[in-house]
């Protein structure tokens, strides 16, 4: 089969189909960056209208049982935590949470707490790929006094067999209690209480109300840890928690032993994180904000976006919302591009009335606006909520905030929307209890342009195939030692010289092996680098500032005594062109990879490296006229300085906020975010980026002497 | 041309592998399709042994593949479980040494080569003609390839039997070199009674006994003997130069076939003694043998027999079964009669071709023909496309892991995916066959021009 696979690409190297798609590509490949550009630019105007794939979801199909009475119960849910919050000075959160397990266990539902400690850093780069589920769930013991607890309710479904559930999710700071979050757990308790009630439930419901004293994203991906990591505690261990449970201020209630033990339901099909933000003054409308980027741009079904959208929007007169850069949407040269793009629209629609390209100026610059942010949290690989905890654990889940536009203290348009929300989320949860399945119809890869508007990997990849398709290219024409438009002459008259070279010994097709050491070295180097992170943190108090400052230092170190161990690149009288081919080749291996672990972060990173790469030519290097040799020098010097991953840092953060103070430290504080949410792009800024960056350095100062030299030199 | 710390270098890779297999901790490599598959697995072998312990036969349920020697070897190894160590330590250590072994093997193999290569080339009059290409040690090439091969570390450190494997089929090449009998007979029994395919390298191995290591094709010689009659060469230097074709011997060959009767019945002997009272021949050759032909596990691997057999219609499996089983019977022949004067780069090609047909491949296969290859670093010094091949191999090592990833765990992905990467990988053995085997030719060749001209 193996030998089989090849024919068909031997059969079009034949009849020519190599070779024109070889010519092409060798005369196109500066022009290519600017399609993909072009292409990238062009996105917002190819996104689809989103539409549901799985057709058991039928969403708003029942008709919602939320009424006003649910919103009264909320209302005295308030009434009665505003009570317990008001009556508690200090650490309101036990009784908080016993206030919340109380009510819980009056409706008859299964009720248990969970303890947890914050979550302390670590250097973890590649928890990512390493099997998640394995942590050690580390248990809060009685010498700590700083930890949180979540309450857990338990549905259990009248018409399931208990082997799944859906999960909802309320967020509240039980160390500073704001009035809008008690409105969350107050339309938490009020959609629960509606479905302990509720005779067509066949998934168990779950409602975390989570602590979220230390972040949302710890409370929630600590109590997952513990319901997919089952402890067998031995006896004294058992022991040992029962007398802490007694000695701390939980009330005769709580002391029962269904509050002990940690409660589990089924697999999780699908999670909703939802809370009441903010009141919002202007706008007339009560708006959602869904968030759904998971780490390393994971995005949950689009399905479950859609049934949201849906809901809100078609249902209850939601405004749905994502979020966007703001400062694109008013940007005058975006307005211009979409001018452009409009015109453009237009007459192609003349054209053909089938491309519908003519996309309005203003939703093309929300658009992409939207897409902007919504590739750059793909890219940072940090989840934007607790979602990102449940897709960890392959669970579909998306955050909603509700924007209100009342004031909290406004009694009727507090019920009014106690009310849509409640049957929002009813809906949701209706619409998720009809799965069969786990939520696999729709697309997992994709691009937000809008609540209810997407692009599809099929389109996104367009632009990124479009920039990575000259790469294997010119890295095969630089490698075979001939200049570029030597090849494509090569090509033409390779079939008329048959064997008479046989005689020739050319012994050149191994000499990329020195490059290749070359390579692997800075390789080396960088795994290297990135690994130092880990000691620098175990030093105690260090400021960023000197962490970095020490972090440079131990590279620059590791640096000489690689060179010094395995000999400096121009030791060896590589040639610059193998070095480029080389460093191509292993850019086009790193993308490759990259794109498929989180694509937005390859998109954006080859936009840099490649030309980066592409352009890189000695400085000593002649054969060329006087401007343009110029011009590339100077563009090549501009990339170089560009791609140093700390000058890009710098660069962006004067774009974004306007202050171009140096401060290294910056740089160290970025990095340690990154490795601490085990994002992927940490690992591509240090090895894919930095090694590039570090070969482009290479070939920029080859010293460009001619081989035999060289040898002279050795000798 | 020797290569400068030739042994600090392979110490360094025996240490580099101690470091792993003693302060690596649990890697999970064990656990990776691309390197245990179901016949090499040493979790199953631990599963096996428990099964016989218990007096049980070790093929009963389906989790044990393999020969039931390993069970009495390495069996008792895996029981006992050290602290802070992985589960398999002991086996590991072993499999360093047997890893070292091979490639020092390798290295007395490819010493062996190059004299023969030396010895033909003198009485071709060519060492001066060749003296301005590469001439480096071949068997120090070779070696230290399989030695720092990341495949074949990790297949060392991964707790599976493959290295064992590999060892067998390198103790039959060097017998075969060095032409003796007794121990290629005892590599090609034991190889073939472990995983099956090597029999196919009785080819190379009778060629090998017969004719003595690779040498030029035996038309140029002839070449030279004509052109030298023309001249006024004394009769003696002719006689010399003669002598280099070589005669099929017979003796060596007979040898080989008595020993090789002799081991398999040893082998099966010690099988039957292992398997007392708890299973039979039957039950073995069902489950070792009948397991491989059959393709029964399809559990993801780096071919591409798992996709295709988890596709097929049921009606076609056999079919599909006896095309693919005869797929590399297919090409034994031509490849033989084409390359029947190099029987050891003939030895490498079948092994390459196994590693991509076989039906549970591994990385360990490929570290085994990778290591090979390096045998012929002279005579592939023109080889094609090597720029291309190399950084194909890192490409689809490092993706195969990430679409597992992506499939297994994401969910994001889909089988498609992971195929997809065994296909390139495939796609990439095929070239390095297709490339290597001709430029191999295109050397023979050059030789041939050489001494016409």
């Amino acid at each position: 089969m193996g030998a089989l696979s090849v024919y068909p690409v031997l059969l079009c190297y034949d009849l020519g189909l190599g070779e024109l798609a070889f010519r092409f590509l060798m005369r196109e490949q500066d022009a290519l960056h600017y399609y993909s550009i072009i292409a990238l630019f062009l996105l917002p105007s190819l996104a689809k209208n989103t539409y549901l794939s799985e057709n058991a979801l039928i969403p708003g199909s029942a008709n919602p049982l939320f009424s006003t009475e649910d919103g009264i119960e909320a209302n005295r849910f308030m009434k009665g935590i505003e009570a317990v919050v008001g009556d508690s000075i200090g650490g309101s959160g036990i009784d908080m949470a016993n206030f919340i397990a109380q009510q819980i266990e009056d409706l008859g539902a299964e009720v248990c707490y969970h303890r947890f400690l914050p979550h302390s850093k670590h250097f973890q780069p590649l928890k990512f790929f390493t099997s998640t589920t394995n942590d050690m769930v580390i248990q809060p013991n009685s010498t700590d006094i700083n930890f949180g607890i979540n309450t857990i309710g338990i549905v259990r479904a009248p018409r399931g067999d208990g082997k799944e559930a859906i999960v909802l999710v309320t967020p509240y700071n039980s160390q500073r209690v704001q009035s809008n979050e008690l409105l969350s757990l107050a339309l938490g308790f009020s959609v629960f209480s509606l479905l302990s009630r509720a005779a067509w439930l066949s998934k168990d419901v779950v409602w975390l109300s989570a602590d979220s004293q230390f972040g949302e994203y710890a409370a929630v991906s600590a109590w997952l840890n513990q319901y997919h990591n089952p402890v067998f505690l031995s006896h004294t261990v058992t022991l040992d928690t029962k007398i802490y449970g007694a000695n701390h201020r939980y009330d005769g209630s709580s002391e029962k032993k269904g509050f002990k033990s940690f409660k589990r339901a089924g697999t999780m099909a699908a999670a909703l994180i939802f809370k009441v933000g903010e009141t919002r003054r202007h706008g007339d409308r009560d708006s959602v904000m869904m968030y759904a980027e998971a780490s390393n741009g994971q995005m949950p079904n689009l399905d479950l976006l859609n049934v949201i959208h849906y809901l809100a929007v078609h249902r209850q007169g939601f405004r749905v919302n994502i979020a966007a850069f703001s400062s694109l949407l008013s940007s005058a040269w975006l307005r211009v591009i979409a001018e452009i793009f409009h015109t453009l629209g237009s007459v192609l629609r003349k054209i053909n009335p089938d491309w519908k390209l003519d996309i309005m100026v203003p939703d093309y610059v929300e658009g992409t606006a939207n897409l902007a942010n919504s590739m750059y949290n793909q890219a940072l690989g940090v989840p934007t909520g607790s979602h990102g905890a449940f897709r960890d654990y392959q669970v579909d889940a998306v955050s909603l905030e509700f924007l209100p536009t009342f004031h909290v203290k406004n009694e009727n348009a507090k019920s009014l929307f106690l009310l849509r929300g409640g049957r929002l989320i009813e809906g949701v949860v209706r619409s998720v209890n009809n799965l069969l399945e786990k939520f696999h119809q729709s697309f997992f890869l994709y691009f937000l342009t809008a609540p209810s508007k997407f692009i599809s990997v099929g389109v996104y990849m367009i632009p990124f195939a479009l920039l990575l398709a000259p790469l294997p290219i010119v890295a095969a024409a630089l490698a075979d030692g001939r200049s570029m438009e030597k090849m494509v002459d090569l090509v033409d008259d390779s079939k008329a010289d048959g064997s008479a070279d046989i005689l020739q010994s050319k012994s050149g097709s191994w000499k990329w092996l020195q490059a290749a050491k070359v390579l692997l070295v800075i390789q080396l180097w960088a795994v290297l680098v990135s690994l130092i992170p880990y000691y620098i943190t175990q030093i105690p108090d260090c400021t960023p500032m000197q962490s970095a400052l020490i972090w440079i230092m131990l590279s620059i170190i590791i640096l000489i005594a690689l060179y010094v161990m395995f000999g400096s690149p121009y030791s060896a009288g590589v040639e610059w062109k193998l070095l480029k081919a080389t460093m191509i080749t292993s850019i086009s291996i790193g993308l490759g990879l990259m794109s498929i672990i989180n694509f937005a972060t390859a998109q954006l990173g080859a936009l840099i490296v490649i030309p980066m790469s592409l352009f890189s030519r000695p400085l000593k290097a002649s054969g060329m006229n006087f401007l343009p040799r110029a011009v590339l020098l100077a563009s090549n010097v501009a990339l170089a300085v560009l791609g140093f991953p700390p000058a890009m840092l710098l660069i962006m953060k004067g774009l974004s906020k306007g202050s171009w103070i140096v401060d290294i430290g910056d740089f160290w504080v970025w990095m340690e975010f990154l490795w601490e949410w085990s994002s992927a792009t940490y690992l591509y800024i240090f090895l894919v980026h930095l090694p590039c960056w570090l070969l482009c350095i290479n070939v920029l100062l080859h010293p460009c002497h001619q081989p035999g030299e060289a040898k002279m030199k050795q000798e | 041309m020797a290569i400068r710390h030739y042994w600090p270098t392979a110490a360094a890779a025996v240490g580099f592998r101690l470091v792993l297999v003693l302060f690596g901790g649990d890697l999970h490599l064990a656990s990776r399709p691309e390197v245990s598959t179901p016949l090499t697995s040493l979790r199953r072998l631990a599963e096996g042994y428990w099964l016989k312990q218990a007096s049980m036969s070790p093929y009963s349920g389906s989790m044990y593949h393999g020969s039931p020697l390993l069970l009495s070897v390495l069996g008792p190894l895996t029981n006992s479980r050290p602290d802070g160590h992985h589960a398999h330590v002991y086996c590991s250590l072993i499999f360093v040494a047997v890893d070292f072994l091979a490639a020092m093997l390798i290295r007395a193999t490819g010493q062996k080569l190059q004299t023969a290569r030396n010895r033909s080339l003198k009485s071709l009059d060519l060492t001066k003609a060749l003296s301005n290409t590469v001439n480096i040690s071949a068997g120090d090439v070779a070696s230290l390839i399989y030695l720092w091969n990341p495949w074949a570390i990790v297949t060392c450190v991964g707790s599976c039997t493959s290295p064992i494997e590999n060892l067998m089929v390198v103790i039959m090449i060097y017998g075969a070199c060095s032409r003796l009998a007794p121990l290629a007979a005892f590599g090609y029994a034991m190889a073939t009674h472990l995983s099956l395919y090597p029999a196919i390298l009785i080819v190379p191995v009778i060629l090998l006994l017969g004719y003595g290591p690779d040498a030029p094709p035996p038309k140029v010689f002839l070449l030279k003997g004509s052109s030298a009659s023309k001249s006024d060469v004394p009769d003696n230097d002719k006689t010399i130069r003669l002598r280099g074709v070589q005669q099929f011997s017979w003796k060596p060959v007979l040898h080989f076939i008595f020993w090789l009767f002799i081991w398999t019945c040893y082998v099966l002997l010690l099988s039957s003694v292992v398997l007392n009272k708890v299973g039979g021949f039957h039950d073995m050759f069902e489950k070792t043998y009948g397991f491989i032909l059959t393709v029964k596990d399809l559990s993801p691997n780096i071919g591409v027999l798992w996709y295709f057999f988890a596709e097929v219609f049921d009606f076609f499996r056999s079919f599909f079964l006896i095309v693919f089983n005869m797929n590399i019977i297919f090409m034994v022949l031509p490849l033989a009669i084409r390359l029947k004067h190099r029987p050891c780069f003939l030895a490498f090609v079948y092994t390459a071709i196994v590693a991509i047909l076989k039906s549970y491949p591994s990385a360990g296969d490929s570290a085994l023909y990778l290591g090979l290859l390096g045998l012929f670093a002279n005579e592939l010094a023109e080889m094609q496309f090597t720029f291309f091949l190399f950084f194909g191999y890192i490409g689809v090592s490092l993706l195969s892991p990430v679409m597992h990833n992506l499939w297994i765990w994401r969910g994001t992905g889909n089988a498609n995916f992971y195929f997809a990467t065994g296909l390139a990988y495939t796609c990439l053995q095929t070239v390095l066959i297709v490339e290597s085997v001709s430029s191999m030719i295109k050397h023979d060749r050059k030789l041939r021009l050489l001494v016409t001209s």
